[in-house]
């Protein structure tokens, strides 16, 4: 009986197995990312250069790559028809490019290429329709791309190599030897929309970030609100008065992470990486209770654990939680007057404003 | 509901300290277009009061729509040398701007009325806005695709995020629309109710008959607006401000979050290392390989106005255009209507609820 119970779950999890293949990306990037974590963002053509992988992006100001607008989209000003065609544009872009997967930055992105996919799919003479409005508009044709992978499933799929390779740290507290508890905070729109097919391991057992921190030497957090949605919610964060929402997201999530004490919590999507890390700011001002637990993309842990300059790569001074005492724990080294300074090195007009995200330091992360 | 939204009116909400935010940028010492010298001055003085986008506007007002555009897109595409490449010192000052929201909306007018753009989408949208809501969910590609039928079982709104919060209930919209009473979903259309979802799709894993009531609720706020029913609501009508945000950034610059748009004085709750950050942004950009307001391939980068043109098409062809256009007339409207300028009524919009 126990061996067929477990062909069973074997059997399960392989419906939740989604294929990565293991070259040839077009990269299209993220709105949110690239203005609030830019780091985060350009360390991804490193690593890709890092594996010697063939990928493209286009450079080419003639036929530049967008925004993919699906957060018009989920923020109600943009048609589906036109979140398409745009789409479609990205994807005929990266097959001129001679790419067949193509890996977006952004959560919001990857789940709309997803709905588009699954809209021609069900939608009987979708393609057709949109293959004249795009050639019409644009003079562009496309294909749906063989494969939607999201720059995470990319490290994941990676996620050994890099550690016997590249990596110098492990997520290992340096003093005691203890593993790092994370906190894995998947994007509703990487394993929501469509767990069964593009999402490593399904809704609940997701384990796009869940594998990199056990592959890097981390101990998963198990909590009661896991995979509760940050509360980012598009019009919610965006439009100020909406922002309440947000900030009541994040703090039933922390409320339900603390008495884990984990160490950090780790992202696969910017809107969720923005807001987990900001309102942990406002939390502590408004309610008085310290948090602080520092948020990294996979990005910014892949290159940190990597060694990779902690302020002029990774830009962990765009973090509102300092991310400094993390690196204390594991031993990463670090110059932290080469955290405010200016392109020539000059130091800038700092000292007033650290001494106010002092608390910061001293916090449970 | 077990828990409240943050209270943004609480006396400790960062957002209303004095000193929390910081200034945002140096103004280079540049000047272009002698002709509108001192109306760019006072671009680069403003994104201050109500009544300086009032003079904004009687500056414009005079101005044909060409005039406006052209002196839109030469500031636009002014540079100078920086670094390695282009910087593009001039759209700090046009972005968000009373200027662009008016630029923009003569422009897509011109667009609406000229271009021999594809007007299938468009056609359909005009049509559906004249048949019945029950007409729409029947035939709205979203709406069609969201539900096949719905036993009201309450898996969506037992683990909905927004309804832990607000008094939403995904069910209850399910089974209004499931029942199609017209008079009923168009006051579920006028109400905020539609415009509580955080659109994160938690609900749609869950369902055991395999709806998806985020999708649903994203058709029923697109015909809202293409009805005028959102401006019936405090959270509908912010679709003015939304409309202007991510659609002067998709509209301008083919993305829809400008790295300049955080402001700290409009995000206090990002804290202080965040304003710091930000107020050197420039530098703190450059450092880590990103382009900020400069031609290139990386985060921040100025776009190149051919794929602009490319991308305006498409939207155009979707259908944008005219959902804009709705959204626009909807707000120009209750403007009036309540005897305020449409600057007001954007400030309006952005900060009520």
């Amino acid at each position: 009986m126990n061996v067929i119970h477990h062909e069973g779950r074997e059997s399960a999890w392989q419906r939740y197995v989604k294929d990565i293949p293991d070259n040839n990306y077009f990269l299209t990037l993220s709105c949110i990312l690239g203005t609030l974590y830019p780091g985060s963002e350009a360390m991804v053509p490193k690593l890709y250069d890092l594996l010697g992988l063939n990928w493209g992006t286009s450079t080419d100001a003639q036929s530049g790559w967008t925004c993919c607008s699906a957060i018009g989209y989920h923020g109600d000003i943009v048609p589906i028809e036109a979140t398409l065609l745009t789409i479609a544009r990205l994807w005929s872009i990266a097959q001129e490019a001679g790419m067949d997967a193509v890996t977006p930055t952004c959560v919001t992105s990857f789940g709309a290429y997803c709905e588009c996919k699954d809209l021609y799919e069900h939608e009987p003479g979708l393609k057709k329709k949109m293959d004249r409005l795009l050639k019409e508009s644009c003079g562009r044709e496309f294909e749906i791309p063989k494969y939607l992978v999201h720059t995470s499933d990319v490290y994941y799929r990676y996620r050994n190599r890099l550690r016997d390779e590249f990596m110098k740290f492990q997520l290992v507290e340096e003093k005691t030897g203890r593993p790092l508890r994370v906190v894995d905070h998947v994007g509703c729109h990487y394993s929501k929309l469509f767990p069964e097919k593009h999402a490593m391991g399904g809704v609940d057992y997701c384990e796009v970030l869940s594998g990199m921190a056990k592959a890097w030497g981390g101990e998963n957090v198990e909590y009661p609100e896991r995979r509760h949605c940050c509360g980012m919610g598009f019009r919610q964060c965006m439009i100020s008065p909406n922002r309440g929402a947000t900030m009541a997201s994040v703090y039933k999530k922390m409320k339900s992470m603390a008495p884990f004490q984990p160490d950090l919590i780790l992202t696969n999507c910017p809107g969720c990486q923005v807001f987990l890390d900001k309102e942990q700011w406002a939390i502590y001002e408004m309610t008085g209770e310290e948090y602080f637990v520092p948020v990294l993309t996979y990005q910014e842990l892949a290159g940190l654990l990597m060694g990779w300059d902690p302020y002029n790569t990774a830009g962990i001074q765009f973090h509102t939680v300092p991310v400094e005492p993390l690196l204390d724990k594991i031993g990463i080294p670090y110059d932290p007057s080469k955290a405010w300074v200016g392109l020539d090195g000059r130091p800038l007009e700092a000292a007033a404003e650290m001494e106010l995200v002092s608390a910061g330091e001293s916090g449970n992360g | 509901m077990t828990m409240r939204p943050f209270d943004l009116k609480n006396e400790n909400y960062p957002g209303h300290r004095e000193g929390a935010g910081l200034e945002t940028d140096r103004i280079p010492e540049d000047a272009v277009l002698k002709k509108h010298g001192e109306f760019i001055s006072f671009l680069k003085r403003s994104k201050t009061s109500v009544d300086e986008k009032e003079t904004f506007r009687n500056y414009l007002s005079d101005l044909p729509d060409e005039e406006v555009i052209g002196l839109y897109e030469a500031l636009r595409d002014e540079k100078i040398e920086w670094e390695e490449g282009f910087f593009y010192p001039n759209i700090q000052y046009l972005f968000g701007t009373a200027f662009e929201r008016e630029k923009d909306y003569r422009e897509q007018q011109l667009w609406r009325e000229n271009s021999q753009q594809q007007r299938e989408v468009t056609r359909w949208y005009e049509e559906a806005k004249e048949k019945s809501c029950v007409w729409w969910i029947e035939n709205h590609i979203i709406s069609r695709h969201s539900i096949s039928s719905c036993m009201s079982c309450g898996a969506c709104t037992a683990l909905c995020p927004a309804a832990e919060f607000y008094d939403f209930s995904p069910r209850m919209i399910m089974t209004i629309v499931q029942e199609k009473d017209e008079a009923e979903i168009i006051e579920l259309l006028k109400s905020d109710t539609i415009w509580y979802c955080h659109q994160c799709g938690s609900c749609k894993p869950k369902c055991p008959r395999g709806n998806s009531p985020f999708g649903m609720i994203s058709s029923l706020r697109q015909l809202s607006q293409i009805k005028g029913y959102h401006v019936e609501s405090v959270r509908g009508r912010q679709q003015f401000a939304a409309r202007h945000l991510w659609g002067g950034n998709l509209w301008n610059r083919a993305c829809t979050l400008y790295f300049r748009n955080p402001e700290p004085i409009a995000h206090r709750d990002f804290g202080p290392r965040f304003a710091l950050y930000f107020k050197h942004k420039e530098e703190m950009f450059r450092r880590i390989g990103a382009c900020p307001d400069m031609d290139g391939s990386l985060s921040g980068r100025k776009v190149h106005p051919d794929t602009l043109d490319e991308v305006r098409k498409l939207w155009q062809a979707g259908g944008v255009l005219y959902l804009w256009e709705r959204i626009e007339e909807a707000a120009r409207r209750q403007a009036e209507e309540l005897g305020i300028s449409l600057d007001s009524y954007h400030e309006k919009v952005k900060s009520e609820g």
